[in-house]
């Protein structure tokens, strides 16, 4: 057997933030024209291990080893100078610059020989990119490879793809299945981040599957069946972070309307997608992140057009509904991303609570009124605060959280859209969080949880819908929710996930 | 009840009793009340539309066309009543909604043409007062000159009293009057706010965002407007020119009154008291002898100092980024 | 998607178009419009916007605004003129004139990226300060009788041309070149381009933005010699309200103000159309009093088509990119095999 060189080596590499253990002690290796895939669920490490890889965080505790040597103060420069490279999910180009200054911009080489050999590069690859296009004008395929070619030229050895078939179509990840083919056998090792178990299969000599920090399946991709790929992104055996339980009830609806009954809506991001929520129950939308969940929420909440299909609430056809009126009618949104949508952050907590419900008042505020429906919800869902009037930031994440849901919740909503309701919040206000949606549950609200943690969207959920790149692959009833059955639907592989479009 | 006033109201009002002490020591007809009162003709148009600029910067905007738009007025009112022979009043009332509507157009472009407010407004400045100008031209009246033989009914305007109080005081009351309670006392007030903290967020809760955004330039377009009408009633005649140097002291006003250039923060009392305090200044150092020319350097130092102090003794920079950066740059 | 791309690269091309068909179309009714000796002189009252647009341009690619020019410009004026009538030499005048601007440019800088005052507001309090000092150092008076060299200045040619001009043109075209083709050079447009992306690349983003200020106003500086040697003398408001008609001309020629978008060439070309409508008007015998509206029109018109064009451009590109995520019926089928 001929030996191949050795090019990464990390051992027993640990690291936290705050309190929490992202990683708890991977090692990792990987040696000439290997590509290794490395798979996990959200939040599983991935990207903290691979921003140690690349200098960007520093470990806590671990070596580094790179072509054989220890390697100490390691940061974002030295690992370009050693050739590591991370192709980014959202590559981070000078979007009004062309291609070519892209490339040779930060550059301590003359421009010409970098103009020549990106040329060469390109043709080598058998890309079609002209260096004179503007970088926003590139297709997101476009910039992965721009983003390749600048780790190329940078001579990169270790080239990190971090799902880098996330926005390319069918026939652009084919290319660049080439591509990696091509580098892979001139001696180059990738580090192939994904959610997709089949280009898994496809592309890569090795597989890492990584679970709570810690490597759980390891070797090469021969060994491997699909099977034993998502029972290594199982926790193991009864493992739960939750001690207490749901209660779940099997209602027979037969006779009921629904609340919420989507209907074959096609939109931005996702296609042919039906479901139906009653009252008085929590009905999931499993899958990973990207999948097109929020897209389908915004488009019923009104923030989006659907292209086709219809979109009812109690009945009534609100498809075409702004958010104001879809608000109206009874519906509302706690959004994904709390920062950016959710909290008005240098107002007080009692102007984020009442923001909403203020409009149902006459033309002047009512202080009172505010007051008494702040105190009305903050003791409600107990939110920890010392003054109404402090600026919302400065509660922390879990309350901040319930003050968005007691914003909602004043509207006196039918149905109720949760978008990843507990990120970013920790432990305890995250089961504070689950027992309001119990409540909510229990005094017959309606809600639709979007969530990509998979035990959490097991545990609340009474019917999940699987979605899988947009469209709907699969249900599982309240008998069929397990851990195994939720994780295979995010990951598009749950029996009859192909078919069940047609269905 | 003193911790609720915000601490920068109570920074300008104590700095607004040290002016008039000051120059009141350095020549004791500055407490003379009259006085004080008339001053007031002299800033009472910068301190009308700084109240509503104050409007527009708090949805995170700006709008610097407000002097133009009082040239504008101005030769609007004189064309229509002195040549058009319109009733004096009826041509006021016009006047004042050809300032709304061209607040409409800044607004109507920057909200839902998704342009930068600068450009818009800059572009409007230009826009508008040329306008003017070419209204004046048209008419052939002398641009230098402007529109005059205004009725001595209109004239009143700007010099009546009504209990020995000034007219221009009484605008200034009830101009404050409107920006406070539209501002800080009814839920329009309240969505200006959330807008500028945070306008997705404010989408999402179903508020119209771009109608609120629209109406802040409205209401801007016509406060000029009415200092438009104000500016020709005191200096008697109608030119184009009238407000031309309007612009820096507006925008003085208002982030001297405390209201955050990113928007989200503010009010019109900070801007009433800036634009006091900056008023009698100029009276201040006229009194003393001093060029008025000076007033500049004052307003242009406290203009940094204070923003770099309310920058400073803020949070607001620092927290804004951690909310903001980590998810590119949390490694730094 | 090729469209922004054809939009954004040829905007200063559109721009220099427009000038041209500005030209010809006012030529067609006048063709004294056309004369060189016209094309000479609206060159040359343009120089001093030029000047300062090319400035601007520095600080408005950083992504950030200079509203001190016009002061800059006065004061700087106003001092070396005072140097120049005292019988100092052209050297001095020159050489303090520079020092003046690069010291405001420093403030400005230092305000903006250590205080971390919004360039708005820290530029509009200089504004109003270099007003005053300017006041304060003339007393108030004009600054009149300006040797008859240092005015002949503006009118000295080369073989037929105002050397003032070529000196203004060659130096437009190889600053051009800096922003463009040099490695730091580039360093201004990227970091209004992607802070973040010239951070991690490791640019000196602070001192390059406090740099940007600085050069901004040693062109005001330069824009003010140029004032004293065409106009001959320095009132006290020389160069008021021009900061306004400075980034509307950068505006015009494609500068964007978000920063990252633009060329000194472009800011240039704005600066002779906004200075050419007005005697483009003048040769048309339209009366001079519509120059305003026009261009205020023409500035509005042109950054809201520019934007609109803009967000359909992005609008379709997101649905692009959602749309490719979807699961399509040739990947199924792969799938399914």
């Amino acid at each position: 057997m001929v030996s191949v060189r050795n090019l990464v080596k990390l051992e027993n590499i640990q690291k936290s933030f705050n309190q929490n253990k992202v990683l708890k002690g991977v090692s990792l290796e990987i040696a000439e024209s290997e590509v290794i895939s490395i798979i996990g669920g959200n939040g599983a490490g991935k990207s903290t291990l691979m921003k140690i890889l690349t200098g960007v965080y520093k470990a806590d505790d671990g070596t580094i080893e790179i072509n054989s040597e220890k390697i100490h103060q390691y940061n974002p420069r030295l690992a370009h100078e050693k050739g590591i490279y991370l192709v980014p999910q959202e590559p981070l180009l000078f979007p009004n610059m062309t291609v070519e200054q892209n490339l040779t911009i930060g550059f301590n080489k003359d421009k010409s020989d970098v103009k020549e050999q990106s040329k060469n590069l390109i043709e080598e690859l058998g890309w079609d990119i002209d260096l004179n296009r503007l970088a926003n004008s590139l297709t997101i395929a476009e910039q992965q490879q721009l983003e390749i070619i600048k780790g190329l030229l940078r001579e990169a050895k270790v080239l990190i793809l971090d799902e880098p078939t996330s926005a390319l179509t069918f026939s652009e990840t084919k290319s660049l299945f080439t591509v990696i083919e091509k580098l892979k056998s001139s001696g180059v090792g990738i580090f192939y981040i994904t959610h997709r178990l089949d280009e898994v299969f496809q592309i890569s000599t090795h597989a890492v599957i990584l679970r709570d920090g810690k490597v759980t399946l390891k070797g090469k991709i021969e060994k491997f069946t699909k099977e034993m790929l998502i029972k290594g992104l199982l926790p193991e055996g009864n493992e739960n972070r939750y001690k207490d339980k749901f209660e779940k009830k099997l209602v027979n609806r037969e006779n009921e309307e629904p609340i919420l009954k989507v209907e074959n809506i096609s939109g931005d991001g996702f296609r042919n997608i039906s479901f139906d929520v009653f009252k008085g129950e929590v009905v999931g939308l499993g899958g990973l992140v990207g999948a097109g969940r929020t897209e389908i929420a915004e488009a019923i909440y009104g923030i989006n057009q659907v292209s086709s299909g219809k979109v009812y609430l109690n009945g009534d056809d609100i498809t075409k509904l702004g958010i104001n009126e879809t608000i109206e009618s009874g519906l509302s949104y706690i959004p994904e991303d709390r920062f950016l949508h959710g909290i008005f952050s240098i107002s007080s907590i009692r102007n984020n609570i009442t923001a909403q419900i203020i409009k149902r008042q006459g033309f002047f505020l009512k202080k009172k009124f505010e007051k008494k429906v702040t105190n009305e919800y903050v003791e409600r869902l107990s939110i920890l605060l010392s003054n109404q009037e402090d600026e919302i930031k400065s509660l922390s994440g879990g309350n901040q959280q319930k003050a968005v849901i007691a914003r909602i919740l004043s509207t006196n909503p039918q149905l109720i859209i949760m978008d990843e309701p507990t990120r970013g919040i920790d432990a305890a206000a995250r089961s504070d969080i689950y027992s309001i949606i119990t409540e909510l549950k229990e005094q017959g609200y309606s809600i639709l949880l979007i969530s990509s943690d998979l035990e959490e969207i097991e545990r609340i959920s009474d019917r999940i819908f699987g979605i899988y790149r947009g469209v709907c692959n699969a249900f599982l009833g309240l008998n069929e929710i397990n851990a195994t059955n939720v994780m295979k639907v995010a990951f598009g592989t749950y029996e009859g996930s192909e078919t069940y479009v047609e269905n | 009840m003193l911790s609720k006033i915000p601490k920068w109201n109570l920074v300008l009002v104590v700095v607004l009793i040290a002016e008039i002490i000051v120059f009141g020591l350095m020549n004791p007809r500055f407490w003379n009340i009259s006085i004080l009162l008339n001053s007031f003709n002299d800033f009472v148009g910068i301190a009308i539309i700084g109240f509503f600029v104050t409007f527009v910067v708090i949805t995170g905007g700006i709008d610097i066309s407000g002097g133009s738009i009082i040239g504008l007025t101005s030769v609007v009112l004189g064309l229509l009543s002195q040549i058009l022979g319109l009733n004096i009043w009826l041509a006021v009332l016009l006047a004042i909604l050809v300032g709304g509507l061209c607040g409409l157009l800044n607004g109507v472009l920057i909200a839902y043409g998704n342009v930068q407010a600068m450009v818009i407004t800059l572009g409007g400045m230009l826009l508008y007062s040329g306008v003017a100008v070419v209204l004046v031209g048209v008419s052939g009246v002398s641009a230098y000159e402007g529109i005059a033989g205004f009725s001595e009914q209109f004239s009143k305007l700007a010099y009546g009293k009504v209990l020995g109080i000034p007219h221009s005081v009484i605008l200034f009351l009830i101009m404050f009057a409107i920006a406070y309670i539209l501002l800080h006392l009814t839920r329009f007030g309240r969505f200006i706010y959330l807008t500028g903290i945070n306008q997705n967020a404010a989408d999402y809760s179903g508020i119209d965002t771009r109608k609120i955004i629209t109406s802040t330039y409205v209401l801007s377009g016509l406060s000029a407007g009415v200092a438009g009408v104000m500016l020709t009633s005191y200096l008697g005649s109608a030119r184009a020119d009238f407000g031309s140097e309007y612009l820096m002291p507006i925008l003085t006003v208002v982030v001297l009154g405390g209201t955050l250039i990113t928007g989200g923060k503010g009010g019109v009392v900070g801007t009433a008291l800036a634009s006091i305090i900056v008023g009698f200044l100029q009276v201040g150092l006229q009194m003393g002898g001093m060029s008025t020319q000076y007033i500049g350097l004052a307003t242009g130092l406290l203009l940094i100092i204070s923003v770099a102090f309310l920058g400073i003794s803020s949070d607001f920079k620092s927290n804004f980024k951690k909310i903001v950066v980590p998810k590119k740059i949390n490694w730094r | 998607m090729s469209k922004i791309k054809s939009i954004t690269a040829k905007r200063e091309f559109r721009t220099f178009l427009f000038l041209i068909v500005l030209f010809v179309v006012v030529g067609i009714v006048n063709t004294d419009f056309l004369s060189i000796n016209n094309i000479a002189n609206s060159l040359k009252s343009s120089l001093l916007y030029i000047v300062l647009a090319v400035g601007m341009t520095f600080v408005l690619l950083t992504g950030n605004i200079d509203i001190s020019v016009g002061g800059v410009l006065g004061l700087s004026a106003a001092v070396s003129g005072m140097i120049l009538r005292d019988g100092g030499s052209f050297l001095v005048a020159i050489a303090v004139a520079i020092l003046i601007g690069a010291v405001i440019g420093l403030i400005n800088g230092l305000g903006v990226t250590k205080l971390k005052i919004s360039s708005f507001i820290m530029t509009l309090g200089m504004l109003e300060i270099t007003r005053v000092v300017q006041v304060i150092y003339t007393d108030g008076q004009w600054v009149e009788n300006l040797p008859i060299e240092f005015k002949q200045l503006s009118q000295l040619s080369f073989m037929g041309m105002n050397v003032l001009s070529i000196i203004v043109v060659v130096s437009v075209i190889l600053v051009h070149l800096y922003l463009s083709r040099s490695r730091r050079g580039r360093y201004f447009a990227a970091i209004g381009d992607n802070e973040d992306g010239a951070v991690l690349l490791g640019i000196p983003v602070e001192r390059y933005k406090t740099l940007s200020f600085v050069i901004s106003s040693v062109c005001a500086s330069l824009a003010g010699l140029i004032f004293a040697t065409q106009i001959g003398f320095i009132s006290t408001t020389a160069g008021v309200g021009i900061e306004m008609t400075v980034i509307a001309a950068a505006v015009l020629g494609g500068v964007s103000l978000s920063g990252g978008v633009g060329s000194v060439i472009g800011a240039g070309i704005g600066a002779i159309i906004m200075i050419s409508i007005n005697s483009a008007l003048v040769y048309m015998k339209v009366p001079a009093y519509w120059n305003d509206a026009i261009s205020g029109s023409l500035l509005i018109i042109i950054v809201v088509s520019d934007a609109l064009i803009a967000r359909n451009a992005s609008k379709q590109a997101k649905k692009e990119r959602l749309n490719t995520r979807v699961l399509q019926e040739e990947v199924r089928e792969s799938y399914a095999k």
